[in-house]
């Protein structure tokens, strides 16, 4: 799907505001917009909103054998995914250069600056080191996707616990949650990224730019550091010229900016942990917020399911029993077996077993049948008139329209099944006909 | 029939086949029926399913009843198809129109509606026009006021337009015009090149529509203002400075998700200061 | 009541007619024949049956036409949904809307697993949604897994139904998912968790319409009989009231300001 395009009056009033200092959502120049960390149930799930962007974090862990230039250190892969859910220019399946750039930006911000002790995820060296996977989806687009993107990896790699393993010997233990407490993951530092708009080829500059802003401008310079006001990554895009005092200034608030974010997120995971101590409720279904007009919560319901043994004997009793099983197979001719029913050859005259039902019954399962076949939709079939005779004759026309394929061979077991009231003897024998001319057409 | 009856009845959620009298105002979800005020003043529920759908047969029970968005005809009943609540209009005569109040985004094209489009490409004679829908509407130039094969409006690509369908079918291609029978503009045409334009659901577009609406006579107290809705969601305001331009998007986007008295209070807040 | 019960004996007994279950339209009945265990397995069902606790919440994506989460217990999905919207030619179906529905898991690509619950889902959207409406127009479902604990393809089918609901997409009916579980001594377990699937002899997953609570898809896992598919099918017809119960009364609290 495309985006709606964004027209000139927009692009001209979101300059105009911007040259006076003024947002769209009303916030200042420096002013990120809010940002809201909950947690899921598992270990290392977590969701951040940075205003309405949103993003899914998920870290897992499995044990593989490492690199072989690197046997003492665990691997660390990153995964961020544009899901359609966020905007409807993502398409499925596609690697856009946006995607490209967004996951190299977050290996560089995350992995190359080793925030991660990776030497502590070895268990053999050489044999088995825990290979740590953070997938993130994005899943609403509304600007700025690198830092949420980058504040949810941080996130959910502190938020994870891995099971714990000992080594005796060659023996490998791994222990589940139950036997032994999993373990957090060793985290050296959190490089967060923040993100810088410029308009006006440099003239002017935004923080945390949202996605009508970032549709106008000029260029964006991205820079990771961490609370420590260290440098992790920094990238600049859009082919503008940048000052280097422009670049140390931005990198001066991103320090700033990344101080107060790294404190929430501290604040945030010791809240998840003290609930999960005091056996509290946790999970996504907490972060709802209850005030909201387009939130309902139900508790815990109770089902009376008393009577459903007697309905389903009621509706058992109804139904006719199922065909006899013929459990000796049958040679048709040499080369040839068949158990049972089976599934007989149906190619062409589908249409005409299925009115033989519909037909023979007069009864209300027939009528219902038909009615569920229009309320489902799925199929709708049985275009020609109920009551046309079954003639089965010897002619070349008939072997004609054996030979018209089968829209759907599905119905084949649906004849065998629903036919269950089939006790015509004649009907049987119309059957083994077929088949065995079909046999002998095979043959010849 | 009886025993369906006692199904229905006793089914929470379903809740079938309630007279839409009775639940006008009220939310009605996809899958339910109603019946029509005709059915409920000759047999109740119980026995209306037996009768065909006599829309003329006798004078007294002589009803014409107009399916509006989120209803459709299904045998004798109304199959309600969007959830929502459920309005009703009386005409002079009949039964009048029944339809859904949903809260929907996504707009699909109603032939007479005023829409507010943006130009994505010129093609020969014709503009295409992004108006939200499933596909974008055409425009020809010759469909604004004074426009001549020689005189041609000056449109860019990227302005925005605020047009009339002409043609808006699930089965044709949707047709904008900026005049109206007589040749005339009345209103639309290109909308100038300040301003801002942001998008609503179109619930709110239908309430700030309505003859009556509060909210546009408050917003008008505010500040001197030009304003154009779109029955496509799509609104544009323009006011003196940017700022009170940017008070009044923020005010109609938040009109949503208030009750009438907290917007009164908000009004009120927003006179004072 | 006995006539909607006859329905269902018919619809549960033709795969053909819900696609889907080919599975076991045949497993069915062969079971039943092979163990004509007489009184087949009627254990107590007291008051063990019961749903976890529901939460939705509706529009909280911006980007999207129409979304919703969908929790149960602790497991949750995220649906969104775009349509009427433009269509790829190449998808394009000239008398009716192209309906596709996306499943991304939370760990990983998307595997066959996903394509398969893909496929269940779409077919039971393609039996409610009135795509005649919007000819040469797609509707799309994107369902993001949040959190997987148990009934995952009940609770995608529930948030798909909300989603769509707040779309505005025409429907004939609702629509819910209900999974059942048929623990080793026949015990049935509605909206079990992960724990009690995986301990299950037979897992099954019915989506039920909220008209007349007939049978729109069923797919089920391991053995069970047929007296005891039937019980199970009686058991989510009876907690699929409860679902559109909450659906209704989300949905009520939702319009209650406009």
């Amino acid at each position: 799907m495309k985006e709606t395009p964004l027209s000139n009056c927009e692009r001209r009033f979101l300059l105009r505001a911007i040259e006076e200092k003024k947002r769209l959502d009303g916030r200042q120049t420096y002013d990120y917009r809010n940002i809201k960390i909950s947690f899921g149930t598992d270990y290392g799930c977590c969701i951040v909103e940075l205003g309405k962007t949103r993003v899914l974090g998920q870290v897992s862990c499995e044990l593989v054998s490492p690199k072989l230039n690197r046997a003492t250190e665990g691997i660390l892969f990153f995964n961020l995914e544009l899901s359609q859910m966020a905007a409807p220019a993502f398409e499925p399946g596609r690697q856009s250069d946006l995607l490209v750039k967004l996951n190299r930006l977050l290996e560089r911000c995350l992995r190359n600056s080793k925030c991660i002790d990776t030497e502590s995820l070895c268990v053999v060296a050489g044999e088995k080191v825990w290979q740590i996977r953070v997938d993130l989806h994005l899943l609403n687009h509304d600007g700025n996707i690198i830092d949420a993107a980058s504040i949810a990896a941080i996130v959910a790699l502190c938020h994870f616990r891995r099971p714990d393993v000992s080594v005796q010997g060659d023996e490998v233990t791994l222990y589940t949650p139950e036997e032994r407490d999993p373990v957090p993951l060793s985290i050296h530092h959190m490089p967060i990224c923040v993100s810088f708009a410029f308009f006006r080829q440099g003239t002017y500059l935004l923080v945390d730019p949202n996605e009508r802003e970032e549709r106008v401008m000029d260029g964006l310079l991205v820079i990771a550091v961490n609370k420590h006001r260290e440098i992790c990554t920094i990238q600049s895009s859009g082919g503008i010229m940048l000052l280097k005092d422009q670049v140390l200034r931005c990198s001066k608030i991103a320090g700033v900016k990344v101080a107060e974010i790294t404190e929430l997120i501290q604040k945030a995971l010791e809240n998840d942990q003290k609930v999960r101590k005091e056996g509290g409720k946790f999970g996504f279904a907490e972060s709802i917020a209850n005030q909201r007009i387009t939130a309902f919560k139900m508790e815990k319901a109770p089902i009376d399911t008393s009577d459903i043994e007697e309905k389903a004997e009621e509706i058992i009793a109804e139904a006719e029993p199922p065909p006899e099983v013929v459990s000796k197979p049958v040679l048709w001719t040499a080369g040839t077996a068949q158990i049972g029913e089976g599934v007989e050859n149906s190619w062409g005259d589908i249409e005409d077993s299925e009115k033989e039902d519909e037909d023979e019954g007069g009864s209300d399962e027939a009528i219902i049948l038909d009615s569920m076949k229009m309320d489902t939709g799925v199929e709708v079939s049985g275009t020609g008139s109920q009551d046309a005779p079954i003639v089965l004759s010897d002619s070349e026309e008939e072997e004609m329209i054996i030979l018209e394929p089968d829209k759907n061979p599905k119905k084949i077991r649906t004849q065998t099944i629903s036919a269950k009231t089939e006790k015509i003897p004649s009907k049987k024998q119309l059957k083994k006909r077929k088949k065995k001319r079909a046999a002998m057409l095979k043959l010849t | 029939m009886a025993e369906v009856v006692s199904v229905m009845t006793e089914s929470p959620a379903g809740g079938r086949a309630r007279a839409a009298r009775t639940v006008l105002g009220q939310v009605v979800l996809p899958g339910e029926e109603l019946l029509l005020p005709e059915q409920e003043d000759e047999g109740g529920p119980g026995s209306a399913g037996e009768r065909p759908l006599r829309l003329n047969a006798e004078a007294r029970s002589q009803v014409r009843v107009v399916c509006g968005p989120g209803l459709r005809r299904c045998g004798d009943r109304l199959l309600v198809t969007k959830c929502g609540r459920l309005r009703h209009k009386e005409p002079g005569s009949g039964g009048g129109v029944y339809w859904v109040d949903s809260q929907q985004k996504r707009y699909v094209p109603v032939k007479g509606d005023h829409v507010i489009g943006i130009v994505t490409a010129k093609s020969g004679d014709i503009f295409k026009v992004d108006v939200g829908g499933s596909e974008p509407a055409s425009l020809s130039y010759l469909a604004f006021e004074g426009a001549t094969k020689r005189n041609r409006p000056n449109v860019q690509v990227g302005d925005l337009i605020y047009g009339q369908f002409v043609v808006a079918n699930k089965d044709m291609e949707p047709e904008m015009v900026c005049i109206d029978s007589c040749g005339r503009a009345n209103g639309m045409g290109v909308i100038g090149q300040d301003g801002l334009l942001f998008k609503v659901t179109l619930g709110l577009i239908r309430k700030l529509l309505a003859p009556d609406c509060e909210i546009i006579q408050e917003v008008g107290k505010l500040y001197p203002l030009e304003i154009v809705f779109g029955m496509n969601g799509r609104v544009w305001v323009k006011a003196k400075t940017i700022q009170q331009t940017l008070i009044l998007a923020n005010i109609l986007e938040a009109c949503e998700h208030m009750t009438a008295d907290q917007r009164k209070q908000i009004f009120s807040r927003l006179a004072e200061s | 009541m006995a006539c909607t019960q006859a329905q269902l004996v018919s619809g549960s007994a033709n795969p053909g007619r819900t696609r889907s279950v080919g599975l076991w339209g045949h497993t069915v009945y062969t079971d039943a024949n092979m163990r004509a265990e007489p009184g087949i397995e009627s254990s107590p069902r007291g008051p063990g049956c019961s749903l976890r606790h529901f939460a939705c919440e509706q529009n909280l994506l911006s980007r999207p036409d129409g979304s919703a989460s969908f929790l149960q217990g602790d497991t949750s999905v995220l649906a969104g949904v775009y349509g009427p919207a433009e269509v790829k030619v190449s998808k394009e179906i000239f008398n009716k809307a192209t309906l596709e529905v996306i499943l991304r898991p939370k760990i990983g690509l998307p595997g066959v697993a996903e394509k398969s619950r893909e496929r269940l889902i779409r077919n039971t959207c393609e039996a409610v949604v009135l795509g005649a409406l919007h000819p040469r127009t797609s509707i799309t479902v994107v369902l993001q897994v949040i959190s997987d604990a148990g009934s995952l393809l009940a609770c995608c089918l529930n948030a798909a139904c909300m989603a769509l609901v707040d779309t505005g997409v025409p429907m004939r009916a609702l629509f819910c998912g209900v999974t059942c579980a048929l623990d080793s001594d026949g015990t049935l377990v509605l909206d079990p968790t992960a724990k009690q699937e995986k301990e299950a002899r037979a897992v099954l997953t019915f989506a039920l319409d909220s008209v007349e609570q007939k049978l729109l898809m069923s797919t089920t896992k391991g053995l069970y009989s047929n007296a005891e598919l039937q019980q199970c099918l009686a058991a989510a017809q009876a907690a699929s009231q409860h679902v559109f119960r909450f659906y209704r009364e989300s949905l009520q609290r939702r319009y209650s300001k406009s």
